[in-house]
């Protein structure tokens, strides 16, 4: 990366105004595999931002780095404003974080759970409402293993607001959950996003992409290769000329099988 | 209550009382072991079985029946010659007595065969059938033993078994919740993602791992307690040592197994590894450290590996202390080897102990 002058320094920092998240030249290497290439982009305060990509494309890797999990090679991340690589423990405190496939301690309840989690951010809580904003009062008493897979992301994330973040990172929340649950975590993010934060939201679902982000940035091999809001997106792929072979039709297969099964959430 | 030390510490607290797999192992099996091995070898009685074969069949052959049963530490049973030889050398009689037809007729020979894989009870059960031959000769010759043993009953600090049992038990004990608590969660929570979880949050690491450390020594404090307090109860263990003395070599004990605990969860890949590698360090050493046997009987070969295994230094320590009453000045050769331990378990732990799976 080349030096940064310091008007750009000025720059930089002017511009994180109004942005929850900078990223400037982010470059991440493993090896021969440069697993993050050089990425630059801004998300607004309260957008929902989506992070799309095959496998490997480097999605993980940079929600890591943001999130001070991993150290990049090159590039400059302020997240809540927030210089992420002076200050990684900082970022730490501004932000919520529900990782892929994270487990919990076995043997504690969700309640103490939650309190352990206000610990580490030396937070007063009141586990109770917080459990009760993402649905699962009924579960304070019990353990993470007997949740559903629909209740464990719920109660990921609400481990993951016991700080009250700015910004709340999901990496690829409904990953496995059943169309109401999928439904019931879209709901949950949108309210998340009311309530003034900002999210980033990394997926393989498109319809989910589509349903809940503002803007979306594609990545394929470390680098992002097209980044606006989906429906530009979409209307730029059209103006390509791009036609599919079937037509959509008025409905799918998961709206059949939401008439028939219905919208309300199967769990304990 | 907002310390995420004091938090995480009593979570840690939480988890281990709840978890009863790790409660079996640490608290009962522990108590089991010296429960089972108190009874075995109960209470200094010794037993031995013994074989009569009474080709005699007269008055006196029932004489010297009737008066055999008499003796408590004598399970007696009759049969013949070669059914008595048989239980002898299936290892079902520690002594086979022949009482021959001539018996009563003048001087006579008894052969007698014993067990020579049983020394302790052969030995023992030859000692009453040389006693019982003795007393008989002398009455049948008429003549007044020239000296009789008068035998008084003292309260002496009679070692048994079991004061040898307890303190290597504790020392076991303190080894295996070291190496397999730390190891088998550690693991767990590295493979399951727990510990990225929690790095994602501002927790400081040291505050961590000191939450688990604190929790596992109170538990090597409370295992100690407990085993001390069932010898005194059960078996009347022989204590007489300074517990503070106790706690701290527990403590260096325990500090030296967690430290090989973090060495192994830092390249266990599961808990099946952990458990492969936990057992082959601690299983060998079980045996070799004196935790259960004396070690003065091993070959001579293995005693320069044995006597400095930390299992042994530990035990040796434990047993002074409890035991002898021993000062820590007393143990301090002891004390050296398991300070030299340390040294290389924690140099070993903050080498090869890794936050993320290998």
């Amino acid at each position: 990366m080349s030096a940064i002058t310091q008007a750009e320094e000025a720059n930089l920092q002017l511009d994180t105004q109004g942005f929850a998240i900078v990223v400037d030249g982010l470059r991440k290497r493993y090896g021969n595999l440069v697993a993050v290439d050089g990425i630059s982009f801004r998300v607004k305060e309260r957008e929902i931002f989506g992070l799309l990509g095959p496998n490997g494309a480097g999605k993980t890797t940079t929600v890591e780095i943001l999130e001070g999990l991993r150290q990049a090679d090159a590039g400059r991340a302020v997240v809540a404003g927030i210089d992420v690589f002076k200050a990684p423990q900082k970022v730490k405190s501004r932000i919520g974080v529900q990782l892929q496939a994270s487990a919990f301690f076995d043997y504690l309840t969700l309640v103490e759970l939650i309190e352990m989690f206000a610990a580490l951010y030396e937070r007063p809580i009141d586990a109770r409402v917080l459990l009760t904003r993402v649905g699962l009062e009924d579960k304070a008493s019990s353990r993470v293993k007997t949740l559903s897979g629909g209740q464990k992301q719920r109660f990921s994330i609400a481990t993951a607001l016991v700080n009250e973040p700015r910004v709340l990172f999901l990496d690829e929340p409904t990953t496995g959950l059943d169309p109401q649950a999928r439904r019931n975590l879209w709901e949950l993010a949108q309210a998340i996003r009311q309530d003034g934060r900002t999210i980033v939201l990394t997926t393989h679902y498109m319809d989910e992409a589509e349903t809940l982000c503002d803007r979306v940035a594609v990545m394929d091999r470390g680098k992002i290769i097209a980044m606006d809001t989906p429906a530009t997106l979409v209307g730029n792929l059209l103006a390509k000329g791009f036609r599919r072979r079937q037509v959509e039709r008025e409905a799918n297969l998961e709206d059949v099988f939401l008439d028939l099964t219905g919208h309300e959430l199967r769990e304990g | 209550m907002r310390n995420p030390l004091a938090v995480l510490t009593i979570t840690a607290f939480k988890m281990y009382l709840r978890n009863r797999q790790v409660i079996f192992f640490n608290l009962f099996f522990p108590v089991m072991i010296v429960v089972i091995f108190g009874l075995i070898n109960g209470n200094g009685n010794v037993s031995v079985s013994m074989g009569v074969v009474d080709n005699a069949h007269n008055p006196v052959s029932q004489i010297v029946l009737t008066q055999l049963r008499q003796i408590k530490a004598v399970k007696l049973t009759t049969g013949s010659l070669d059914s008595e030889r048989a239980a002898l050398e299936k290892g079902d009689r520690d002594v086979v007595v022949v009482l021959p037809a001539s018996l009563g007729q003048g001087p006579v020979a008894l052969p007698a065969f014993y067990n020579a894989g049983k020394p302790q009870e052969s030995s023992a059960a030859l000692a009453i059938m040389t006693r019982f031959v003795d007393e008989a000769s002398f009455q049948y010759a008429h003549i007044q033993p020239s000296f009789t043993l008068n035998a008084q009953p003292v309260n002496s600090r009679n070692l048994s078994y079991i004061d040898f049992l307890v303190p290597g038990v504790i020392a076991m004990s303190i080894m295996q919740t070291g190496l397999f608590s730390v190891a088998f969660s550690f693991v767990a929570y590295k493979q399951q993602g727990i510990l990225r979880r929690l790095m994602a949050t501002p927790m400081r690491v040291p505050d961590f791992l000191m939450s688990r450390i604190v929790t596992y020594l109170v538990m090597a404090v409370v295992q100690m307690a407990i085993l001390i307090v069932l010898g005194l109860l059960l078996y009347h263990l022989h204590f007489i040592g300074n517990i503070a003395y106790l706690i701290i070599v527990g403590f260096i004990g325990a500090a030296i197994f967690m430290a090989v605990g973090f060495t192994i969860s830092g390249f266990a890949r599961d808990e099946g590894a952990v458990a492969a590698i936990a057992n082959l360090i601690s299983f060998p050493m079980m045996f070799l450290s004196g935790v259960f046997f004396s070690l003065s009987n091993e070959p001579g070969w293995l005693q320069p590996i044995t006597k400095v295994l930390p299992l042994t230094f530990l035990a040796n320590a434990l047993r002074s202390i409890s035991l002898d009453g021993a000062s820590l000045w007393a143990v301090r050769g002891e004390l050296l080897g398991l300070a030299v331990w340390l040294a290389i378990a924690l140099v070993l732990a903050i080498r090869l102990f890794k936050w993320e799976v290998a």
